[in-house]
């Protein structure tokens, strides 16, 4: 027990030295790194792999986390992340009827709040109508006695796409313990290349996903094809902090505690050293909005969250 | 409007069912929470475990080959989703379909000369 945490706190103070050269060196040439990377190759965290590798690297980080993936999220943010996917959700406003699509859904978080989301607005919807003495259509009234079994309210659909299948099996047992079955299905799918045909969904969303994708444009444009007329992209990921000082405390805190969270709680110290890395190496806020307006997508914006921590990026396909 | 939604998809969804052994499925549908579901889940194939694993083919609408983009046809025997067109099957573990092509396994050709192909 005392051998492991020593060695754990000497990969700390190693990292340290390390990472400091790396922190100056890597902000300095922040969007130039990027452009140095050569023809077929791609980045990896801070490393530089070839595309086929970073897939193959991704899909490994992630098979090795996956059952540990939830309680590292409270731990890593604190909490927090439950704060930024309930605000997705209230961005979204999703009414009873809306078809979802999540993209990199893995353990269904945004799944799941999108379901209660939806029926928390039916009730409430419902509750309007006898408050302003509106008679409920019998198809209404019918269906809120059997909605609750058969279908989500209004015929709502959610349907989480992830590549990797270790993430959805945890999201799947979690649905289960939870007591979420219908309206929500579970698809192996790889994000550049979506099994489902065009114009299907009226929302797509992609949380904490995107930046481990190869390629990023691909994916957007696998968006714009799978959305209706209409339909809304919204991108929750980790962006460019804007305030220096918060910068410098989170960068501290994601170099120095993260990996070593990731070491006692997962086991795993190279999965969350690739997670802050890649959090490095993912475009600014307006970078990113280009890129989604480069796919079609109109009227694009993005909200920071705790100060750039976390940016939504919207858009539209009109 | 959203009635005639509902009734249209639950139409499609009990039209596409295929012949299921249906004492399996009773079983399952004992199991799940909702008595509701009964309806859902007594054709769907149970793999003798607590929770149904099976396969919803309500998916069908939504899914499609990631390659072509044409739709998929569920072949229950072997539990996988077949193009016809490509001859690759995508196969469908624990319920959840894999629809990474390189997943995808390609069919025996052989046996598909005596059909008529479909252009």
């Amino acid at each position: 027990m005392a051998a492991s945490i020593g060695a754990v706190t000497s990969r700390a103070l190693h990292s340290r030295r390390h990472h400091r050269k790396l922190l100056s060196v890597g902000r300095g040439l922040f969007s130039g790194a990027r452009r140095l990377v050569a023809e077929g190759e791609t980045h990896f965290g801070f490393q530089n792999v070839s595309e086929t590798e970073k897939g193959e690297k991704v899909y490994h980080v992630f098979e090795s986390v996956a059952k540990k993936y939830d309680i590292m999220n409270d731990s890593m943010s604190l909490g927090i992340h439950r704060l930024w996917k309930d605000i997705l959700l209230h961005q979204m406003n999703p009414y009873p009827g809306t078809q979802l699509l999540d993209v990199a859904g893995g353990t269904g978080d945004i799944a799941f709040r999108f379901i209660n989301y939806v029926r928390s607005q039916w009730e409430h919807q419902i509750k309007q109508k006898l408050k302003s003495h509106q008679n409920l259509s019998w198809e209404e009234i019918f269906k809120s006695y059997q909605e609750e079994e058969l279908k989500l309210p209004g015929g709502s659909q959610v349907v989480v796409c992830d590549i990797n299948k270790e993430m959805l099996k945890v999201g799947k047992q979690k649905a289960q313990h939870l007591g979420y079955s219908e309206g929500l299905s579970w698809v192996v799918g790889n994000a550049e290349e979506l099994p489902f045909n065009d114009n299907k969904f009226d929302v797509y969303t992609i949380a904490f996903g995107i930046r481990n994708v190869t390629h990023i444009d691909q994916a957007l444009q696998e968006a714009y094809r799978v959305l209706k007329p209409g339909g809304r992209f919204l991108c929750l990921e980790f962006s460019q902090v804007n305030n220096p000082l918060i910068s410098r405390l989170y960068d501290l805190y994601s170099f120095q505690v993260i990996p070593v969270l990731g070491e006692i709680i997962a086991g795993d110290w190279k999965s969350y050293q690739y997670l802050v890395e890649s959090i490095r190496r993912f475009p600014a806020q307006d970078e990113f909005k280009a890129m989604v307006e480069d796919a079609g997508f109109l009227k694009v914006e993005y909200r920071n969250l705790t100060s750039g921590i976390v940016a939504i990026h919207s858009g539209f396909k009109l | 409007m959203r009635g005639r939604y509902v009734s249209r998809t639950l139409a499609s969804v009990l039209l596409r069912r295929q012949p299921q052994p249906s004492g399996a499925g009773a079983a399952a549908a004992a199991n799940s929470p909702f008595p509701g579901a009964a309806l859902r889940h007594f054709s769907d194939r149970q793999k003798g475990q607590e929770q149904p694993k099976a396969f919803d083919p309500a998916l069908l609408e939504f899914l499609v080959c990631p390659l072509s983009k044409k739709p998929l046809r569920y072949e229950a025997s072997t539990n996988e989703l077949i193009n016809e067109e490509l001859g690759i099957a995508y196969p469908i573990i624990d319920g959840i379909p894999n629809m990474i092509p390189q997943a995808a396994r390609m069919i025996d050709r052989k046996a598909q000369d005596d059909e008529p192909k479909q252009t």
